[in-house]
This record gives C-alpha cells, sequence and structure tokens, in this order.
C-alpha cells in the first residue's frame, strides 16, 4: 500500500490556496491522469458538496462553448472571473510506511476523504466527501521528504473560478490539466487532455445540512443547463444538445451582466 | 513580535529539581516585583512512524517533534531537529497527521506554570511534566522583552535582564541556575525578526536538553 500526497505550491492567485476546490479536482482529475483510481479515507470534520462534468467539444466550437460559459456565470456572478494556475505536486510515502491515503499539500495540506455511501448518498445528485484541510508554511514539501515521502508527479491546472453566494458558498472552477514533462519546468507544460475542460461545482458543508447545500447547488446548476449538465464524477454527461445555440444566444448577448 | 528567550533549570550537580525548587523561583521574580498574570501552557509531542513491517529497516527521523503554543492557539508547529526544519500550519494539521497514519504520538509533555508582568518584561515560569501525570521533569522560564521583535537589537537588554535574575535567584542559593537556550535560528532559515516559529524551535531545544539530561 502507498501513501500519496499531493501539493500545490505555486499559484498566481494566493486567495485560491484556500479555497475548498482543489480538493476535490486533485481526486477526479487522477481518472483524466490514469495514475491511481481508488483511495480509503477515515473520519469526517467538514463535508464538501461536488458535481463536474468534462466539458469537451472540437475546434472552434470548444472555444466558443468555454467562453460562452464564462459569459454565462459571469452574469450569474456579476464579477470578473478568478484566474487559476496552480502547480501540484504529488507525493507518496516510502514503502514500508503509512497506509493507503491521498491529501492534497500546498500551502494548504488538504486531506480529501472517500465519498458518502450508502442509499442515500446514492439517491442524491452530487458526491459528498470529508474534507480537512490546514494552512502550511511554504517549506512543506521538504517537510514531507524529511518524513520519507517521495515526489509521485506534478500537473499545472489552469483556467478561471466564480463563487456565489447561494445558501452555501458555491464554487465553479473551470480548468484544464497539463503535465509537466520535467521536474518543476511549469513553463514547458502540456496539456493532458486538449480539448477537454473540466468543469466543477463544488461547496462545503457541515455533517448536519449537507442535505440543503446539495439542494442549494442542484439549484444552481439549472442555470447552466443550457450549456452543460452536470453529474457526479465518474458519470459521462455527453454533450448538451442545446449547447451550440446557446453559446451563439450568449456569445450575440456579449453581456457579463448581472442575471 | 516581541523578542523572547527560553531558558531552561539546571540543577547543581548532585541534586535533582524539585517542586520546592519551582516555589522557589517564582517567589524570586515576586521579590522583584513581577505580578502575576495567569497561566501558561505549551505542549510537546513527540512522533513515532507506523511501519507496516518493523521488521524492514527504514530511515526516518527520529526527533520528529509537534509543538501548540499558548501565544497561537490556532497554530501547530512540527520540528524535524536533524534536517533543521520547522512547518508551521493550522492546527488542522494534526487531524491531517493521524488521517496519513504515517506518524503518530510517541510521548507528549506540557510546560505550563504562571505568567508574570515585569515592567515591559513578561515572564513565564513553569514545569516540564509528562501528559496526564504531575511529575515535575524539569523547569523553563520564558523572558519576554515587550518592545523589540529583534533578536540583535534585544541581546544586550536580555542578557541584562537575565542577569538580574541569575543574582536573584542566586542569593537565594537554589539549587541550580537557568541556562538560556541560543539555538542557531539561521539553520532553520529563520530571519532576526522573531516569530513564534523561534519560540517552536527554543521549546524544541528545551525539551532535547531535558532528554538528554534525563539520561545523563
Amino acid at each position: 500500500m502507498e501513501c500519496v500526497v499531493q501539493g500545490i505550491i505555486e499559484t498566481q492567485n494566493s486567495d485560491l490556496v484556500s479555497i475548498g476546490v482543489d480538493d476535490y479536482r486533485g481526486i477526479s482529475y487522477i481518472g483524466v491522469l490514469g495514475s491511481k483510481s481508488t483511495i480509503s479515507y477515515l473520519g469526517f470534520l467538514c463535508l464538501g458538496a461536488l458535481l463536474h462534468v468534462e466539458y469537451g467539444a472540437q475546434g472552434e466550437n470548444f472555444e466558443k462553448h468555454v467562453e460562452a460559459l464564462e459569459v454565462l456565470l459571469q452574469g450569474l456572478s456579476g464579477v470578473p472571473k478568478e484566474r487559476l494556475r496552480v502547480h501540484e505536486l504529488c507525493v507518496k510515502s516510502g514503502p514500508n510506511l503509512g497506509k493507503n491515503l491521498r491529501t492534497l499539500v500546498s500551502w494548504t495540506v488538504r486531506h480529501v476523504g472517500a465519498p458518502m455511501k450508502g442509499t442515500g448518498a446514492e439517491q442524491i445528485a452530487v458526491l459528498v466527501r470529508p474534507m480537512v484541510e490546514s494552512k502550511v508554511s511554504n517549506n512543506v514539501l521538504r517537510f514531507f521528504y524529511a518524513l520519507g515521502y517521495k515526489l509521485d508527479h506534478e500537473v499545472l491546472k489552469v483556467g478561471f473560478a466564480f463563487h456565489f453566494q447561494r445558501v452555501a458558498k458555491i464554487t465553479v472552477t473551470v480548468t484544464s490539466l497539463n503535465k509537466i514533462p520535467k521536474l518543476h519546468a511549469i513553463d514547458e507544460a502540456v496539456p493532458v487532455t486538449p480539448g477537454l475542460q473540466l468543469v466543477e461545482v463544488t461547496a462545503p458543508t457541515a455533517a448536519d445540512n449537507y442535505v440543503e447545500v446539495v439542494a442549494a447547488i442542484s439549484s444552481f446548476c439549472e442555470h447552466l443547463a443550457p450549456l452543460l449538465h452536470l453529474s457526479k464524477p465518474g458519470v459521462a454527461t455527453g454533450l448538451v444538445p442545446t449547447a451550440a445555440a446557446a453559446a451563439d444566444s450568449l456569445m450575440s448577448n456579449g453581456s457579463g451582466k448581472a442575471m | 513580535m516581541p523578542v523572547k528567550w527560553i531558558l531552561h533549570w539546571q540543577p547543581n550537580p548532585g541534586t535533582t529539581v524539585s517542586t520546592q525548587t519551582l516555589t522557589e523561583v517564582c517567589q524570586c521574580v515576586e521579590s522583584i516585583h513581577g505580578s502575576k498574570d495567569g497561566r501558561w501552557k505549551a505542549t510537546l509531542t513527540y512522533y513515532k512512524p507506523m511501519l507496516r513491517d518493523p521488521s524492514v529497516p527504514t530511515e526516518f527521523p527520529r526527533d520528529f517533534l509537534g509543538i501548540a503554543l499558548q501565544e497561537q492557539p490556532g497554530k501547530y508547529y512540527f520540528i524535524i531537529r536533524s534536517h533543521r526544519i520547522i512547518l508551521e500550519a493550522e492546527s488542522s494539521i494534526q487531524i491531517i497527521m493521524e488521517k496519513l497514519q504515517s506518524y503518530k504520538s510517541r510521548v507528549s509533555l506540557n510546560y505550563e506554570g504562571f505568567q508574570y508582568q515585569l515592567g515591559d518584561f513578561q515572564l513565564r515560569i513553569g514545569k516540564a511534566a509528562p501528559a496526564h501525570s504531575e511529575s515535575l521533569r524539569g523547569i523553563l522560564m520564558e523572558v519576554e522583552y515587550l518592545p523589540i521583535s529583534s533578536l540583535e537589537k534585544s541581546k544586550r537588554i536580555l542578557e541584562d535582564f537575565v542577569d538580574i535574575l541569575q543574582e536573584t535567584i542566586t542569593k537565594k542559593t537554589l539549587p541550580g541556575h537557568f541556562i538560556p537556550i541560543e539555538p542557531n535560528f539561521g539553520e532553520y532559515g529563520l530571519a532576526d525578526r522573531y516569530t513564534s516559529q523561534h519560540t517552536a524551535i527554543q521549546y524544541a531545544a528545551a525539551m532535547a536538553h531535558l532528554i538528554a539530561s534525563g539520561r545523563n
């Protein structure tokens, strides 16, 4: 068994590392990378709810859809997007240490638990999973190396985010994942899946009010329905038939006005 | 933040540290008009690795220490002295470490006692005792000089103040004296401007001294 720690060590936006969204993306993009898949976690401290979609289209359509989504989100939020550029490092424990867990480390260390299971969890529209985080000093990577962890892989995530206060603080991120061919050479990063953007909707919640937050996320996602359908991670959604027309309409309005 | 020196009690050869000594040190501070204004506490925890197969030789730091300081209630400090690493984290890092199940707490020690105000100085005097035990293992004193945050600039005044304290203790013929802990903060990448990371490093050094003196 192995212990995996992931980390954000660089960001152009210092606010980014304090939001509870990267951990979820950290988990979901692992599938895209094809490295690790399932992990077991322990304990519940705080819960988060997540919906996502891998938003893919071809060529001009792809660019247009992403721009249209940005216009739509900006209209909903009324404030400009927050740019994301996150360098993440994944380290894992030595061969004889610890157990099989995966954690996000950055200026913030994050531990992301297993999704809630059972009939109740299956019936709700989003994935709910425990999360613990701790902001740390910037020598955290050296610290984990000293404890016996090794660098496993690193990635660069680029995109944008919007925040909404609807019952809970809902965050929508639209990102592409880039692999880094040489150690820490983020300038040479290349997309893992060209033409594919990950759209994620997340919100923090507590164990006793996640039902309300799940409802808030589901309700919020209806605003995005003309462009994309969101589903639990791992469930394919496919493209929305009305997406092209909706994108055309949004772009011709060209607004960004609060809706 | 204000500069702080931490001093540990060195008993005279052939004597042991006792609660009586601690009481008398407190009386010394009160005799130079130190006014008691509260209690204080710091907790130090040694961590050990959770090896899946203890028979397989594995390299890991044997001096991995976690520190909770009263001056920073929301923070937690990890120190690996052999690597000269100090990590400052929010206290939730302890929950994450538990979940990682790579290292677990081996032994915890509390430093706790009384706080005194003496003009621009703040003193904290207390005992070191294992968690869940009252048995005294050592005595520690923090001397904080409130107006200055530069280690270099405050050095002289702290030296003078500590000399006065030592004289008072000598006059009382207590069976020992205080020794300043003077770690090399630069080795940890810390600057002259004092922070709680400096405090944590001094506590880690005090703990190392306590363990070393226990062995002798």
